[in-house]
């Protein structure tokens, strides 16, 4: 049973358009399939036939004496371009006459005539080698030229992949950079968190003055808690007597008395003190900060009358 | 633009159908013309040279027409045809008339002769674009005068082969036209016409298939 397909395949066949592997994969199915075999031929047989639906025309009349003239000539496979040969013919019979009739001058004037034709074919079939040569010689110059336009075209295209992968990789290094300070300010911002997160945990309070003589003295403690120390702003405060020194303490509820800060110096010229202070305890909920009088160098524990305390 | 054949026959009346043709495997069965046609091919093979010249007679009206209509050059047409029949000369022995007709032997040389010359004649003149022969049509008044029996002959199988193209559908005609004179790859012809390719060759095998079965009943 032969489908459209092999039909189509077949027809193309014979009419000789199947052409590379389409041609080489048909001949293959062809081989071993008998049926197939027989349409094929069938349909090559109906191709053929169109020659007979060409416009009549009359071949001209020396075209026959000049093909049985050229048979006459050989038998071998090698067919000329320009098979003029009828005077082969006539030479030929003009050298068997001679040869018949001892006619030397008749045999030489034949030969004569077949080496000037041999000559004439000769230059026939180099003129048409030639004309061949120039056909392909034009063929190969303008595939040539198309390669050479494809070569420069696949150039331009490599150029302008390389442009891009270099315009790409810009945008990739920019892309790198931008993530980068994208990540520092993400760090900056996390410490600035981080710090106001810390301050909120300060504990800042101020101090007002118990003398009566100076009312106006007071400070501010400020207590950072995390890395237990502070510091302590005082101003207006009067400058101590003599032997005496002003005295800081920190009361915690986790100790039953007051926690020793240290003694700090007034400005003579000011009146004011801007100092650091740490704790002799660990003190994590400062509820009040307190500052007395006490003896030079400070005591343990406070035991001179408090001229600042915290509210 | 394509051509504009014309293969309208006189006395061509397109209604004829195509019966079966019953054959077995591997047999194609000759008609009478086609054994005598074997019949020259195997005198020519034992060296018979009035068998060329008989064949000469029977054969070169078609096939001179078919090389002049796809070189339109009647110099060039004259050395297709020589060339094929010093061919036939010298492989007559190997001719298999099971194979095939002497004549679909003959006119396939031909035709391929000649489209071999076309196309290198457009490679050599760069005229790919300029592919057909200018006069593709034809008047059935222009034909030479028969002069023989075996002109009579060929003329017979000639009006039937025209009556049964001419029953073809146009497009069918154009697309067998076109790869059987026009040297055209398939996809030539589809730009040519302006189809797709899968269309001109529906349209090819379509157009054969009637081919066939018209001359397998008329024939």
């Amino acid at each position: 049973m032969i489908d459209e397909r092999q039909e189509e395949t077949a027809s193309l066949y014979a009419l000789g358009l199947l052409e590379g592997p389409e041609l080489a994969a048909f001949e293959a199915e062809l081989a071993g399939n008998p049926e197939l075999r027989l349409r094929a031929a069938e349909l090559r047989e109906a191709a053929a036939s169109l020659a007979h639906a060409a416009p009549p025309a009359e071949p001209p009349a020396g075209l026959r004496a000049r093909v049985l003239a050229s048979a006459s000539g050989r038998r071998s496979a090698r067919i000329l371009p320009f098979p003029s040969l009828l005077p082969w013919a006539i030479a030929a019979g003009l050298a068997v006459a001679a040869t018949g009739t001892g006619s030397l001058y008749v045999a030489r004037r034949s030969e004569l005539t077949l080496l000037r034709e041999q000559q004439r074919l000769a230059q026939l079939e180099a003129a048409s080698t030639r004309n061949q040569m120039e056909a392909e010689r034009i063929v190969h110059q303008r595939e040539l030229a198309d390669a050479r336009q494809s070569l420069a075209e696949a150039g331009r295209r490599l150029a302008d992949s390389q442009r891009e992968v270099g315009q790409m990789r810009g945008a990739t290094e920019q892309l790198r950079q931008q993530v980068e300070d994208a990540s520092r300010q993400v760090a900056v911002l996390d410490r600035k968190l981080k710090s106001e997160t810390d301050l909120a945990k300060y504990k800042i309070m101020a101090l007002v003055s118990m003398l009566k003589n100076s009312p106006e003295a007071m400070a501010v403690a400020v207590w950072n808690p995390m890395e237990q120390q502070g510091m302590l702003k005082v101003t207006k405060l009067p400058m101590p007597a003599e032997g005496k020194d002003y005295q800081l303490w920190v009361f915690d509820p986790h100790y039953s008395a007051p926690v020793n800060a240290g003694v700090f110096q007034l400005d003579p010229a000011t009146g004011e003190a801007h100092v650091k202070f740490k704790a002799d305890e660990k003190v994590m909920t400062p509820a009040k900060f307190a500052v007395s009088l006490e003896q030079k160098g400070g005591m343990p524990s406070p035991h001179g009358p408090v001229v600042l305390l915290s509210e | 633009m394509p051509a504009v054949f014309s293969w309208a026959v006189a006395g061509a009346d397109g209604r004829e159908r195509a019966r079966a043709r019953m054959t077995s495997p591997e047999e194609v069965r000759p008609d009478e013309r086609s054994a005598a046609d074997a019949r020259i091919l195997r005198r020519m093979a034992a060296g018979e040279r009035d068998a060329l010249a008989e064949l000469y007679d029977r054969f070169s009206r078609p096939l001179y027409a078919t090389a002049l209509h796809i070189l339109n050059d009647a110099a060039e047409a004259q050395d297709v045809v020589h060339d094929v029949f010093l061919a036939l000369w010298e492989k007559a022995s190997v001719f298999a008339a099971e194979r095939g007709t002497a004549f679909s032997w003959a006119a396939t040389l031909t035709r391929n002769r000649a489209i071999d010359r076309l196309r290198s004649r457009r490679r050599r003149a760069e005229l790919l674009e300029r592919s057909l022969p200018a006069d593709l049509g034809y008047a059935e008044s222009e034909g030479a005068a028969a002069s023989a029996e075996e002109a009579a002959g060929q003329r017979d199988q000639a009006r039937v082969v025209r009556a049964a193209v001419a029953a073809l559908p146009q497009e069918q005609k154009r697309a067998l036209e076109l790869a059987f004179f026009g040297g055209l790859t398939q996809q030539e012809i589809a730009e040519r016409l302006q189809e797709p390719l899968g269309t001109i060759k529906a349209r090819i095998r379509r157009g054969l298939a009637k081919l066939r079965g018209s001359l397998a009943a008329r024939l």
